[in-house]
């Protein structure tokens, strides 16, 4: 158990910035359940936080604020769509339930995914975009099943051969050269469907039609450092569902 | 450039909080050139910085709501969440190596205004007599932390002191600055 006092250097430091990676990744995760860590860390950011009056300010770039305008742009879109978004799971999960049913082979499975989301499409607004990924180790074992709604930034992932891990959780990772470090999209859940949603609505379209997606095994409840810890198991590139 | 007083921008806050465009833009173009000065102090990378600028207004457009003036002023908020978000960013980065990158302990000493400037609060007064009260490499290796995001191995290396050192020094200079304080 740890004492007051360590509370409090560990909660000095976190506000300092000093703490190394994964002791500032684990003071953050303790300290939304833990008050006392909490509270520590208020106070000492109430103590330390006079210092960033010195700080002068400086004009900063001119194309950050159009960036940011977008990214609350794609936020609100996403806020305000749930009927449909809830109408797309239950979309995927039938074929994917009917694909299930079928026992497809897994190379077949993965082929089907692309003919079976391409035919789905035919029906639907031609402004829809929905992109897919077969997320696996090699050609012979896809291990999950992705669908990525551009518009409204819902992806969608299905175990297809992954077992789960005790005590340890495979983390969905976005990767993209413009985004320097791979970016956490969520903990891959044990029921049959993942929704992650609106973990995506900050990124561009262009970034999430180019981006690598990697599924990595980390410790249970995610990587405690923010970046990928474990080995990465399983990738795949999204590519468009063809109308 | 004009600050705008504190309960103009927490009047903005409660008005982003109830998702008002117009009102983001305004607390962007009051604190922008603010928080960017406390972001690229850490990353001195641009681009990196840049995103980083970028997450952070995506979070204050998404915890509006959470800000509490009985708690912190806006720009002390705001502030907050930048800060985080820059030391973040610079301690999950793998350590550069002062053999591949001797810029990489070139720290930006300029960009803050004199300690003794007659505009600051009373409570950076009193919290800088606390800090006067340190010795002098104690307290330059906190303020270091606090404005240039340096971890413990970048101080050991600056300071040339095992990191076991650096560490028992913050702990002692903290502990000491929060005896000062007061609680």
């Amino acid at each position: 158990m740890i004492d007051g006092d360590d509370i409090d250097l560990i909660a000095a430091e976190y506000v300092l910035g000093t703490l190394p990676a994964d002791e500032r990744a684990a003071a953050a995760r303790r300290a939304r359940r833990e008050s006392p860590l909490g509270e520590a860390i208020d106070a000492w950011s109430r103590r330390l936080g006079p210092l960033v009056e010195a700080i002068l300010p400086r004009e900063a770039p001119a194309t950050i604020w159009p960036e940011i305008a977008a990214r609350i742009d794609a936020l609100e879109e996403v806020l305000q769509t749930p009927q449909q978004v809830t109408a797309e799971i239950i979309g995927i999960e039938r074929r994917l339930g009917r694909w299930r049913a079928a026992a497809i082979a897994a190379t077949a499975l993965a082929a089907s995914l692309m003919l079976f989301v391409g035919y789905s499409e035919v029906a639907r607004a031609p402004e829809d975009k929905t992109l897919v990924a077969v997320l696996q180790k090699d050609a012979q074992s896809p291990a999950f099943l992705v669908s990525v709604d551009l518009e409204t930034r819902v992806l969608t992932i299905r175990a297809v051969a992954a077992e789960p891990q005790r005590g340890k959780s495979y983390e969905l990772w976005l990767v993209h050269d413009e985004l320097k470090t791979p970016r956490s999209l969520g903990i891959v859940g044990d029921t049959p469907f993942t929704v992650v949603h609106p973990q995506l609505a900050g990124y561009s379209p262009k970034v999430i039609e180019q981006a690598t997606l990697a599924i990595s095994l980390e410790p249970e409840g995610g990587s405690p450092t923010g970046a990928p810890t474990g080995p990465v198991l399983f990738a795949g590139k999204l590519i468009q569902a063809t109308k | 450039m004009l600050k705008p007083p504190a309960a103009d921008l927490a009047d903005l806050l409660a008005r982003v909080a109830a998702r008002d465009r117009e009102a983001f833009a305004a607390v962007y173009k009051a604190t922008s050139a603010k928080l960017w000065g406390i972001v690229v102090r850490i990353l001195p990378r641009r681009a990196l910085a840049e995103d980083v600028l970028q997450d952070v207004y995506v979070r204050i457009w998404e915890r509006a709501e959470t800000f509490d003036p009985a708690k912190a002023s806006p720009i002390t908020w705001m502030a907050t969440i930048a800060r985080n978000r820059a030391i973040d960013e610079v301690r999950r980065r793998a350590p550069i190596s002062i053999e591949d990158a001797p810029e990489a302990l070139e720290v930006e000493q300029g960009g803050l205004s004199p300690l003794d400037s007659a505009q600051q609060s009373e409570d950076l007064r009193r919290l800088q007599e606390c800090l006067q009260g340190l010795d002098p490499v104690r307290r330059e290796i906190v303020l270091l932390a606090y404005y240039n995001g340096l971890s413990r191995e970048e101080l050991a290396k600056r300071f040339a002191h095992p990191v076991a050192t650096i560490k028992t020094w913050l702990h002692r200079s903290l502990a000491q600055l929060r005896k000062c304080l007061g609680s």
